[in-house]
Order: structure tokens, then sequence, then C-alpha cells
């Protein structure tokens, strides 16, 4: 009887020991964020989500899979394209599930963790709830959370990815919710040109120059630097589009004084991310200028520094237009580390 | 295999506390008026007259403490937060995990904490699956009425109270206290707690559905439900 015991005892032991090993096997690798020079403290609070190799990775096939949409076509990466800085390239409005669309443009993914809002007007307030408006949305993924979590639970390979990324098995709304933020909080986007000249490994050419003087004086109290945007809302005096009937940061504060307001957007890699505006009304840089010196019709809400529009003439708008070039980050746009993942394409397809 | 040992380590100490024990349990029944809450099929009327039916009912019931030996402990739920849905019978049952005698007051809210509607995704009742969160303003969903009416001008007739909010002056979290005179000397085993859906549209604010069909976000018209339902709780037996 006695040997059995210690037997037992001794078993006992080796399998806790073999626990042990396993939980210290799974710790995942830490992935340090990196604040550019200059640049101040980012508001995301990483305490509650610690970056690390493993859960980036999640993020970044968790992004690319169309698998969170209903009929799997459309993935985050089908209206946030690198290429574009993560905007939707020459899209107004996006295409969401079914031929629909949605009604406001995708602005690009960059520069995150010093976001304390998100969407054009404010709505959402944390980066890890972010998702769960594009997948549930019926014209975006139109999909459930229900079910996108028991497609992302029966795919053993997000089994061991989640695993890996958190330490156990659990896959639920918060741990996609907290990878996906991983993956975007990643999207740092401080190597333009702009970037390198502050550095002082570059100089811009004459009409750069000339646009970014231009800039400090006409632009920078609402798109200010190192973001190109002080993350507040404002009203530019564009006329509300009867179609959409979209009142902005009113529809989240119920404040008239709100009416007609969006969030500045950064201008970061603003070449490429045209159409622009919150609906995407101007295809062309050049649109805006026309909006900012000519069509703008301010009403009450109207931003004080724009109630007389604001002169610019063509000789200061081409300054301009050269200077927003060096916001172009190509180095962000090719970065191999927030490309597709290889394995992406769902191995099993269409299994609802 | 650790967690295999542990479990055996706890069923034990379960054994010995709770299933030894004797439970108290807390039912939540759902009424409209006098007569108990059936979806989708029967009609009720509001003060107002208003004929309407019932599709949906659910709200969080949050921090719930019980206050026992008269006054002098309290035992909080092991669930900060749970949710509450009419068709889930599941969670109209909540066992209390303790014996408790003399009762003399229930305290619970209506709603979530700031801190939970800030600081990104929840897991369990809170998970947004649970379809108590907007995404589009972020934030969790307190309590839901939706049914038909009738007197609702909205389509197909339906009219729909989604009440939530937890911004400073939006904030429509409720704090519910129930006082209760028991003089049962026993340990008591079941508390049933009623909910009349009829304070919805009356006591505080007057709510008509054919004025107010539609409520789906935080604000002034949220904040008139919730003064009115925040009276709908009701201790009907301590046995
Ligand atoms: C059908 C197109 C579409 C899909 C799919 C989509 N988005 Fe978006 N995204 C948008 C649009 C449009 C907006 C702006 C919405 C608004 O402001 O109301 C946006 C906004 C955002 C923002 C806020 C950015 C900011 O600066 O405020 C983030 C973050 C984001 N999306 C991430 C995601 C993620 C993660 C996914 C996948 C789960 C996703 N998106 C899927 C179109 C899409
Ligand atoms: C009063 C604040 C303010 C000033 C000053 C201002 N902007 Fe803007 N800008 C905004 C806002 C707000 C938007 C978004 C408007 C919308 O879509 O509703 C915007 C949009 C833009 C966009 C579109 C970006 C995109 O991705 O959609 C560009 C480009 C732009 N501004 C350039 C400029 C330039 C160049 C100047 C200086 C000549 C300037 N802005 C001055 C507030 C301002």
């Amino acid at each position: 009887m006695k040997i059995y015991k210690v037997i037992f005892s001794l078993l006992c032991i080796v399998f806790v020991g073999i626990s042990f090993i396993n939980i210290k096997k799974h710790k995942p690798t830490p992935l340090k964020f990196i604040v550019p020079k200059g640049w101040p403290k980012p508001l995301y609070n990483f305490k509650q989500n610690p970056l690390t190799i493993e859960g980036f990775e999640l993020g970044k096939k968790l992004f690319y899979d169309e698998r969170l949409s209903k009929d799997s076509t459309i993935s985050c990466a089908s209206c946030h394209q690198q290429f574009s800085a993560f905007a939707n390239y020459d899209h107004n409005f996006s295409h969401g599930y079914n031929n629909s669309f949605t009604t406001r443009n995708s602005p690009a993914l960059q520069n995150l963790a010093w976001q304390k809002e998100f969407m054009w007007d404010g709505g959402v307030n944390h980066l890890d709830v972010q998702p769960i408006s594009p997948i549930t949305a019926k014209n975006e993924m139109a999909e459930t959370l229900e079910n996108v979590i028991k497609k992302i639970k029966r795919d053993t390979a997000y089994q061991r990815m989640f695993k890996a990324a958190f330490g156990d098995e659990t896959i639920n709304t918060q741990r996609m919710g907290k990878a996906l933020s991983q993956f975007m909080l990643m999207l740092v986007s401080s190597n333009s040109k702009y970037d390198k000249v502050m550095r002082g490994e570059d100089t811009f050419n004459l009409p750069e120059k000339l646009g970014y003087q231009i800039f400090q004086q006409k632009c920078v109290s609402c798109h200010t630097e190192p973001f190109f945007t002080d993350f507040s809302f404002r009203n530019i005096g564009m006329p509300l589009d009867a179609t959409l009937n979209d009142i902005g940061r009113m529809r989240i504060t119920n404040n008239n004084t709100d009416s007609l307001k969006f969030k500045v957007p950064s201008l970061r890699n603003v070449n490429i991310t045209f159409p622009y505006g919150h609906d995407g009304r101007f295809f062309a840089l050049s649109n805006l200028f026309e909006h900012y010196r000519k069509n703008m019709q301010p009403i009450a809400t109207t931003d004080v520094l724009l109630k007389n529009k604001m002169p610019l003439s063509n000789f200061q708008i081409g300054q301009l237009t050269a200077f927003l070039y060096t916001l172009t980050d190509s180095s962000f746009i090719t970065n191999k580390m927030f490309a597709a993942p290889a394995y992406t394409k769902p191995i099993i397809l269409h299994q609802h | 295999m650790r967690k295999f040992i542990i479990l055996i380590f706890f069923s034990q100490c379960i054994y010995n506390t709770v299933i030894a024990q004797q439970n108290t349990v807390l039912k939540l029944v759902h009424k409209v008026g006098n007569q108990p809450l059936t979806l989708y099929t029967e009609v009720y009327k509001n003060q107002w007259n208003e004929p309407f039916t019932v599709n949906k009912f659910s709200y969080y019931m949050a921090h719930l403490q019980i206050v026992y030996d008269n006054g002098k402990k309290t035992y909080t739920y092991h669930k900060p937060y749970h949710l509450v849905v009419e068709n889930d019978s599941t969670t109209k049952t909540l066992m209390l995990q303790k014996e408790l005698k003399n009762i003399t007051a229930i305290k619970f809210l209506i709603g979530v904490d700031s801190v939970q509607n800030t600081s990104g995704v929840q897991t369990d009742d809170l998970d947004p699956m649970k379809g108590m969160f907007w995404t589009w303003n972020t934030g969790y969903i307190y309590a839901k009425l939706e049914g038909q009416s009738d007197s609702s001008k909205a389509p197909a007739h339906y009219f729909s109270y989604h009440i939530g909010g937890y911004k400073y002056v939006e904030n429509a979290a409720r704090k519910i206290e129930l006082a209760v005179s028991s003089n049962a000397q026993n340990a008591i085993e079941e508390i049933i707690i009623e909910a009349d859906i009829l304070k919805w549209f009356y006591g505080t604010n007057e709510i008509k559905i054919i004025q107010e069909p539609i409520c789906h976000q935080p604000g002034k018209l949220a904040l008139a439900i919730a003064d009115n339902y925040k009276n709908m709780f009701q201790v009907t037996a301590i046995k």
C-alpha cells in the first residue's frame, strides 16, 4: 500500500514540474514599441495589452483574414491597404458585404497609439473595441461576433496562435481585439522625407521649404506636427450632403455646437490616401485647396480660423503640394512586417 | 495535469462549503403589471392605453450585494456583472453560494461602471458578443426593452428602448436599494424579486410609445427612461 502512495506522490511532483516547464515555454516574446524621437508619450495603455511578437503575428493574421466577414470576401485589409498607408486607395466609399458601401471614407491607419478617439466622429473610445464596428456593420463585414469567434475557434492555426500569444487556448472577443490592436499599434509612420529633414538627415528643396513655411502659417493650428493633426473635431465649411445626412461629431455628443464637425485627419502619407474628406468628396489635393480658398460654405459651427475662408495663391498651392508630398513614408508602405502573411488565404474557405 | 490535481482539490473544497451547506437562491420574475411576461404573443397595455408586445427584455444587474445578519454583514455576489435575459431562464436564477439569515436590504446597480465602458473589450457577461454594446458610440447598453405596438410610428410598428450612457451628463447607471423586512430566523432558501415592465413608461417621466418609439443612444430620453425603470424592482417573497 505504502509503495503506491510513494509512487503517486512522485508522479504528482513530476506532473506539476512538467506543467511549470510548459508554462515557461509559452511565454511570448516581448515586442518593443519605439517612440520616435521628439514625439510625445503614446496614449494607449500598453500595460493592459503588452506587445509581443506572437500577439502581433496573430493580429496581422486576423487583419488579413476574410473570414472575419459574413461571406469570407472582406478583410480589414480590403478597406485598409498597406500601399495606401492602410486607407482605401482611390475609393471615396469602401465596398462592404454584398455590394454595399460604407458611408464614410476609410482613413489611413497610422500612429494609432497616440490617438484617443477613433472614427471621423470620435465615437469609438478605445482601439481594442474598434474592430467590432466593421465586423458587425451590415455595410462592412456584416458578420456577428459569435460567428467570427466560432470560425476562429475551429481553425487549429488560430488555436496555436492564441495560445502562443496569450498563454492559453481561450479565444474570445477581448483577445481578438487585443491582438488586432497589437498589429495596428505597430503601424507607426515616422520616416518620411519630412521626418528625415527634421532629423537632419536630408534637406528640403526650395518649393518644399517654402511650402513648409506656408504650412506653418496656415495649417498647423489644426494639422499639428508631428502627427499633422491635433486630434480635435472641426468644421471646415463642407456643406451637408443631403444623401448622407452625416452630422459628424454631433451624433456622438448630441450637442448643436458640434454639428458638421469631423476629426482633423493626419496629413501623413496624404499623397497616397486620396480621395479626401470624411465622405471622400475631394478626389485630389487640388479640390481641397479650391475648397479652402473658394468653395467653402462657412456656417455657425465652422472653425473661427476659416470664417473668412483661406486665401491661397496658385503659387502657394504649388509649394504646399510640394511640401505635402514630403509626408509620404515609403518605408512604411513597403515594410514587409506589415504585409499580408503568406499563409493568409484561409485554408478552409466558405465553411459557414 | 496540474489543472486536474487542482480540480480534485477544489471539488473537495466546494463539496465542503457548498453542498454541505444550504444556498440561498435569488429568483428574478418579470411581469407586466399583474400579468406574467410572455414574449412575442401576449398583448399588454401601458398606462397610456397603448397596446404592446415584448420581444426582448434584458438588463445588467451589477455589484449585487445582500445585507444580512440584521445589517451586520454584506454578501457580494461573485459575478460583478450579471446579464439577465428574459428568454434565458438560467440568467434569472442566481445561486448566492451562501446561507443568508435576517436579510435587511438588497442592493445592485442597473448599469456598467464607466471604467468598463472605456477600457477596451471586456469578457464574460460583458463580452460585446452579448449584444448589449454600442459599436458606433462605444458603451454598454444597460437595459433593453423591445417590442411592437400599434401606437408606434417607427417601421414595422417597432418600439425599441436601448438605455445606456456613461459620460458625466449622460450617466444612465442607476443604483437600486430594496429594503427587506423578514422575520425569518432560519436560513433563507429563496428570495424573489419582481421586475415590472410597465414602470418603464411612467413614474418620474411620462414615456409614450406614440411619441418616443425609439431610444438608441445615450442622452435625455435614455436618462428619463432609466429614472422610470429604476423603480421597477420589488422584493415579493423571502422564504
Ligand atoms: C468595408 C470597409 C472597411 C472594413 C472591412 C474595415 N474598415 Fe476600418 N474603417 C472603414 C471606414 C469607412 C472607417 C471610418 C469610419 C467612420 O469614421 O465612421 C474605418 C475606420 C477604422 C479605424 C479608425 C481609424 C481612425 O483614425 O479613427 C480603425 C482603427 C479601423 N477602421 C480598423 C479596422 C479593422 C481592425 C478592421 C477589420 C476588423 C476594419 N477596420 C475593417 C472601413 C473599413
Ligand atoms: C480649422 C482647422 C483646419 C485648418 C486651418 C486646415 N485644415 Fe485641413 N482639415 C481640417 C479638417 C477638420 C479636415 C477634415 C474635414 C472633413 O472631412 O470633414 C481637413 C482635411 C484636410 C485634408 C484631407 C485629408 C484626408 O485625408 O481626408 C487635407 C489634404 C487638408 N485638410 C489640408 C490642409 C492644408 C494644406 C491646410 C492649410 C492650407 C489645412 N488643411 C488647414 C481642418 C483644418
